[in-house]
């Protein structure tokens, strides 16, 4: 009686268990529908199943695995919404979840990329190959010089990236250093007669190359630093060697020497920051750059990797200020006598081309208009946040009455 | 059709409201400044005397004339105030062009770090000897010497943050070299700030990193916590410390406009001010200090604000 008892339990306990778990089970436990399904949509079975590329299920005929035949509270009655959908039967933790997610996965938009039922592409993508990621990522920006990578010309995307995710910026499918070995061993006299007999092996060849499209011969990046395009190496490394002839910022302040002043600032970004031995290297590529000022990444994508929780801060705001990757906007970069290194302190803002009219009708702010809060001048920042704010206008409360009474008693 | 409040339904809002009017008043000073358990002493923006406050980025108080000097580094000045915070004097010198990080030694000397030169400044008022602070013996460097923030211990030796070989180097007053403070860990960036108690501990943050360390005062590390991983509870950007008579870490949480309170083991304790520009609030702040009275003294923007916690 008691143990009859226990079966019990655990049959409820079970039946509880596996009601958890409705996709892969209920996804299993279905039949082949097709017979009761193809009685209206036969048209568009025909129109789905007769691709070089059918989704399993529905070459199974098992329309239930994905759609309710009965109601769902999702268009096109389906059992779930975007990707939870599709990770019932593909695993999420095998190739889903790297360190780098790309957006449409991230966004658990699978069918931006893929076609649910069928497609005369491999992998059910809607698009071949690299027409795929030219969609969002635009062609002219990616193969707008004389000179392209033939996987991109033949967009094979793939070759170098995961379009999933992966542990790697740039969804890339190895790290840079080995990427390229793969197709370019880096052996052989021509090899070593480019790269003027230096040991460049096992050394990241996107600091120089680029890697889509260059106008330069041997896909180089668009700016060098002068000794580089002139093959003088041995300005800076003993010949044949990848070590520095010099130690620390003096390599470059020999030449630079009027750099430095602009570090010696209140707040000044002379500071080995980005762990790079030479100062200037956390920042700058000594060779070449597809950036401005020889930067060696993309100008947000530099300042984020010691201001990473601004980044986070930027990504969940819901408004922030237009162009935010281009610090140097607002910013400079070595030194400043400027709260948050802004380039012209508090009329940053009034700057030629972007707001030179404010504060001239807006509310008076200055020198003399005092913050009856903090009792310090009044500037832009007083009521906007311009690195980002749930706001509009990035205002830093809500603008018809939270933000008038922090000053304004009504 | 209306709805009838039961009488359960209406000694349970009943019960709510209770509750809601009883945790209010506590949740609201846990955070504030005036009534969270800390009491705003004085504010310092400037006046028509003094003129404005301009980028001030450090501030010393002297325990034995029991003064408060404040680097006015926007307009090249060292400020003083008595020790009711009433504004005294102001100065200016050639020799000094951007003053920022200061100490002042048991004779009265003050040692300024002028980011302007990249240099330390001796300052002697008596003798009216302002000149260039120079270091002997200064162990081998791969980079440059550029100095960083200072502090000063009980022996009127000075820690001054070596920024570009990521150490702290330790020097007589003389300028003589004693030793040199530095870590070995991968994701050590360098030091921001850097405080020494009356035991001759020292105490020092990376704010890239958002570690703080903890050296017994032969260098050698005690402890060290915190980190800037996207966590609750860990830094967004500290950028400087101070620590109390009780041997509490504040640290000073720039992005967060917080300060935060570890014991030396890296236990959290408590948190000081909340973000805001308000009397009390702490906006961006960047540098904090704390005297041998336990008031707490921060930089943030151009305001200096001086708090004292109330215990119990």
């Amino acid at each position: 009686m008691k143990s009859s008892g226990h079966i019990i339990w655990l049959t409820i306990g079970l039946v509880i268990f596996l009601g958890l778990q409705p996709g892969i089970i209920y996804a299993k436990a279905v039949k082949d529908t097709r017979g009761i399904c193809l009685e209206c949509h036969s048209k568009k079975a025909e129109e789905l199943t007769n691709k070089a590329a059918v989704h399993q299920p529905v070459k199974d005929g098992k329309c239930t695995w994905c759609h309710n035949p009965h109601a769902s509270k999702h268009a096109g009655l389906l059992s779930y919404t975007g990707s939870d959908l599709c990770y019932n039967c593909h695993d999420q933790k095998k190739g889903f979840m790297g360190k780098v997610v790309h957006k449409p996965v991230e966004e658990g938009n699978c069918l931006s990329c893929h076609d649910a039922h069928s497609s005369d592409i491999m992998g059910l993508l809607k698009k071949a190959g690299g027409e795929g990621c030219f969609s969002c990522h635009p062609k002219e920006s990616i193969i707008n010089k004389k000179n392209v990578h033939p996987e991109v010309k033949n967009g094979r995307c793939i070759v170098c990236h995961n379009p999933h995710s992966s542990d790697r910026e740039g969804l890339l499918i190895k790290d840079k250093k080995s990427l390229c070995a793969g197709c370019h061993p880096g052996t052989g006299e021509v090899f070593a007669k480019a790269h003027l007999g230096y040991k460049v092996s096992g050394t990241d060849c996107l600091g120089c190359h680029s890697p889509h499209s260059s106008d330069k011969k041997g896909m180089m990046k668009a700016s060098l630093h002068k000794p580089f395009e002139d093959n003088k190496c041995s300005s800076c490394h003993p010949v044949g060697s990848a070590s520095v002839i010099k130690s620390g910022i003096s390599l470059c302040t020999e030449c630079h020497e009027a750099v430095l002043a602009g570090f010696n600032k209140i707040n000044s970004h002379f500071f080995i920051g980005g762990g790079a031995d030479n100062l200037c290297n956390n920042c700058h590529n000594p060779h070449a750059s597809d950036e401005k000022y020889l930067l060696k990444d993309k100008e947000a994508r530099v300042c984020y990797e010691c201001h990473n929780d601004t980044k986070e801060y930027v990504a969940k705001s819901n408004h922030k200020h237009p162009k935010l990757g281009i610090c140097s906007d607002c910013h400079t970069s070595h030194g400043s006598n400027s709260q948050f290194f802004l380039t012209k302190g508090n009329d940053t803002c009034a700057m030629e081309n972007c707001h030179s009219t404010q504060g001239k009708f807006t509310h008076p702010i200055g020198e003399k208009i005092i913050d009856p809060r903090s009792k310090t001048p009044m500037n832009c920042s007083t009521c906007h946040n311009p690195m980002g704010s749930p706001e509009k206008a990035v205002l830093r409360f809500e603008k018809d009455r939270e933000l008038c009474e922090q000053c304004h008693q009504m | 059709m209306r709805y009838k409040m039961g009488i359960k339904n209406q000694k349970f809002l009943l019960f709510l409201l209770c509750s809601v009017f009883c945790i209010l008043p506590f949740a609201t000073t846990a955070f504030s400044g005036d009534k969270g358990g800390v009491r705003t002493v004085a504010v310092i923006t400037g006046d028509e005397i003094m003129g404005r406050l301009k980028q001030p980025s450090g501030l010393f108080f002297d325990e034995i004339k029991k003064r408060l000097y404040i680097a006015d580094s926007g307009n090249g000045r060292l400020v003083s105030f008595d020790s009711e915070f009433k504004y005294m004097a102001e100065l200016t010198n050639e020799a000094m062009t951007l003053p920022s990080s200061l100490v002042r030694n048991k004779e009265g000397h003050f040692f300024i770090l002028d980011r302007g030169k990249g240099e330390i400044v001796f300052i002697d008022l008596e003798k009216k000897v302002v000149k260039s602070f120079p270091l002997s013996g200064v162990s081998s460097a791969k980079e440059q010497f550029v100095p960083g923030r200072m502090a000063i211990d009980a022996d009127n030796r000075l820690y001054i943050i070596d920024k570009l070989n990521r150490r702290l180097i330790i020097v007589e007053q003389t300028g003589a070299f004693v030793r040199e403070v530095t870590v070995k860990d991968k994701g050590f960036f360098g030091f921001t700030d850097v405080r020494v108690d009356d035991k001759g501990e020292i105490y020092a943050i990376d704010a890239i990193a958002g570690v703080v360390y903890i050296f017994d005062d032969k260098g050698g590390i005690v402890s060290r916590f915190g980190s800037r991983e996207n966590k609750k509870d860990n830094f967004r950007f500290p950028t400087s410390l101070a620590v109390d008579k009780n041997g509490l870490i504040y640290i000073m949480d720039q992005h967060a406009g917080r300060i935060l309170v570890f014991d030396k083991k890296g236990v959290f304790q408590h948190a000081v001010s909340r973000p805001g520009v308000k009397e009390g609030e702490l906006s961006y702040p960047s540098y904090i200090f704390i005297d041998k009275e336990g008031r707490i003294y921060t930089i943030d923007g151009n305001r200096i604000q001086v708090f004292q916690e109330e215990k119990g």
